[in-house]
């Protein structure tokens, strides 16, 4: 069958127990469905498709699911990741202390380039709000990474926030592809030049 | 299950409306979710089977029975690359499979994977069919 996108992307949800991770990936409604089955086994990631300049993205996103209660996510969860949403809780000063923890974690274990965001959720609770925006900003700044307040609960910003670590690893890429194969018109070192990659190459990125 | 909410031809026999929803082998309209606005496969990126399979149900029957309660689904959109859905869920893996759900909502068993053979299947009892 014909390929039916131009990207795929793996991201991983890293941060805290309770700071919502799992609520950032429900678009429609605050809550899961509470079936006893699924909720009991858990998911293990999902697919979901965007599409950004008109190009078609598969994402292919993990939660921790639970691994990172012992505080520490294995070398085999970060392997291949190449976008991680750090999440903490607005409302909890601790889970925002942690993310520090957590991106020693990531330096440790993911690979060098994976592109990270900060997003501080719960942000509709306001009134419990133990970490100031502005701290916010600040430690994303000091981790020269993007940074966004975000809300699963009322869907604020949440899609943004997907679409923004989406199109900085995209734009990685092509400027990736591009080092590694100039534009037309550039300096000729060989007599010949090899065969130019198709633009499918980019679906290589796969994973599985 | 609620009604077959587009479609010329109502859902009363499986025949009729398995007519009106396979194309060429394939599934000719979206599948979404039940519960949910989440697109689930774009049409032309299943193709039908007939299989047996057993899929817990996707609620609880009453509150007496447990939860392995299930039904043999017959009825499958069969998904042989799982980066041809739009969007869907995979549960944590249980006795070699691993269960599929709304991405958005989580509702489910709504199909399964087959790991080994890296091919999922969607229910076609427990999706909805439409054109937008």
């Amino acid at each position: 069958m014909a390929k039916t996108y131009d990207y795929l992307f793996k991201l991983l949800l890293i941060g805290d127990s309770g700071v919502g991770k799992t609520c950032v990936l429900f678009r429609f409604s605050e809550d899961a469905f509470n079936t006893t089955f699924i909720s009991t086994i858990g998911i293990d990631f999902k697919i979901r498709t965007i599409e950004l300049d008109g190009k078609k993205i598969k994402l292919q996103i993990w939660d921790t699911a639970g691994q990172e209660r012992f505080r520490t996510i294995t070398t085999a969860y970060y392997r291949g990741a190449m976008g991680i949403m750090l999440v903490y809780d607005i409302t909890n000063e601790k889970s925002f202390e942690n993310i520090k923890n957590w991106i020693r974690n990531i330096e440790e274990n993911a690979s060098a380039d994976v592109e990270k965001m900060l997003l501080g959720n719960k942000c509709e609770l306001n009134e419990k709000r133990q970490v100031t925006k502005e701290r916010g900003e600040q430690l994303a700044i000091e981790y020269g990474i993007k940074f966004m307040e975000t809300s699963a609960k009322a869907s604020i910003r949440v899609e943004e926030a997907f679409f923004t670590l989406a199109r900085d690893i995209k734009t990685k890429m092509e400027k990736k592809l591009e080092a590694s194969n100039p534009p037309k018109g550039g300096q000729r070192l060989q007599p010949f030049d090899p065969p130019r990659k198709p633009p499918s190459w980019l679906s290589r990125c796969s994973l599985l | 299950m609620t009604s077959q909410e587009l479609g010329p031809i109502p859902k009363v026999s499986t025949i009729c409306s398995l007519e009106e929803q396979v194309k060429d082998g394939k599934n000719r309209h979206l599948v979404k979710c039940q519960r949910c606005p989440s697109k689930i496969l774009n049409p032309g990126m299943a193709v039908y089977k007939q299989v047996e399979f057993p899929l817990p149900y996707m609620k609880k029957k009453s509150d007496a029975s447990n939860s392995t309660e299930e039904e043999v689904v017959k009825d499958y959109w069969v998904v042989d690359d799982m980066y041809h859905f739009e969007n869907v869920g995979f549960s944590n893996t249980i006795s070699g499979i691993k269960y599929l759900a709304c991405a958005d909502c989580e509702v489910g068993p709504i199909g399964w994977f087959d790991i080994a053979a890296k091919t999922s299947y969607v229910a076609l009892s427990r999706v909805l069919h439409g054109h937008g």
